[in-house]
């Protein structure tokens, strides 16, 4: 867990008490990656769009009930995540957050013995900016990101995001670490064969 | 002894600092003779970056400042701060 400063231990209070600029921190802050995990669970963008403010709403109602045994983001994650779960029962739709069988982009990587059959090698050459294939290489990572099967997308997205740590993302998402590091691995492998690719 | 697909299945959990000290030593082992993992690593760990840089990117969408106005003015009583 991080050190959480004094002005974080506010916040919650700060939001209690109606505070905009507090809120509105917060909603620039996670309201993209609660989009995009929930695109990810509900299976559209209008839908996830929906589930997410009904979350920040039950957030604002609910923050006096905060308790801080987990962190405000895990909390908060947790409240849109079930938000989106019901949703999701609701229209019928599953997603497998099972990390099983499945074949990752590694799979004819090695030879019998486990070595590499072609070495990987360095990417010097690989910057956030760098335009390869006429776009950005950060362009295309969120392409790549976008093209991940929903329960890997759900993963790396919750992972990348400030403030969450790895046992409050398996509690959002229902799932054991086990399971949430394997995801997490093949979502990596992934992006990182759409970049290779490339080069 | 660790081969390159067992050093490879655990680069996430390496640089996420996840393994005990025994099997990062491990790894660290393999890694010290073997420049394809050693690469692989590398890239694994650029991936981790520019993931979170690119999801830092993408934070704000169009129509945010509406969604947000709408999430106030569904909460009068909460407006004491403006
Ligand atoms: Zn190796």
């Amino acid at each position: 867990m991080r050190n959480r400063i004094d002005d974080e231990r506010q916040v919650p209070d700060l939001l209690a008490s109606g505070d905009r600029a507090t809120f509105e921190r917060l909603y620039r802050q996670h309201n993209g990656a609660m989009i995009r995990v929930c695109t990810a669970i509900v299976g559209n963008r209008a839908a996830a769009e929906e589930v997410v403010q009904d979350g920040w709403i039950a957030i604002l109602q609910n923050i006096g009930g905060f308790e801080g045994r987990a962190s405000l983001a895990g909390w908060m994650f947790a409240i849109v995540l079930n938000k989106a779960k019901s949703r999701a029962r609701r229209d019928g739709r599953s997603v497998s957050f099972d990390a099983g069988g499945e074949e990752n982009s590694l799979a004819a990587a090695f030879d019998g013995r486990g070595r590499w059959k072609d070495m990987p090698e360095l990417w010097d050459e690989v910057t956030p900016e760098r335009i390869l294939a006429g776009r950005r290489v950060l362009d295309h990572v969120t392409a790549a990101i976008e093209a991940l099967p929903p329960a890997q997308r759900a993963v790396i997205v919750l992972r990348g995001q400030h403030g969450l740590d790895p046992a409050e993302v398996c509690a959002a998402l229902g799932i054991s670490e086990g399971n949430m590091r394997v995801l997490l691995h093949r979502a990596r492998l992934a992006v990182r064969a759409a970049l290779d690719d490339l080069l | 002894m660790l081969n390159c697909k067992d050093v490879a299945a655990r680069a996430s959990a390496l640089i996420d600092g996840e393994l005990s000290g025994w099997q990062a030593m491990q790894m660290r082992l393999h890694l010290a003779m073997c420049r394809g993992c050693s690469a692989f690593v590398g890239q694994i760990r650029q991936t981790r970056d520019l993931t979170e840089a690119a999801l830092r990117e993408g934070t704000a969408h169009p129509g945010d400042d509406a969604r947000l106005a709408a999430i106030l003015a569904r909460l009068p009583d909460q407006r004491r701060g403006v």
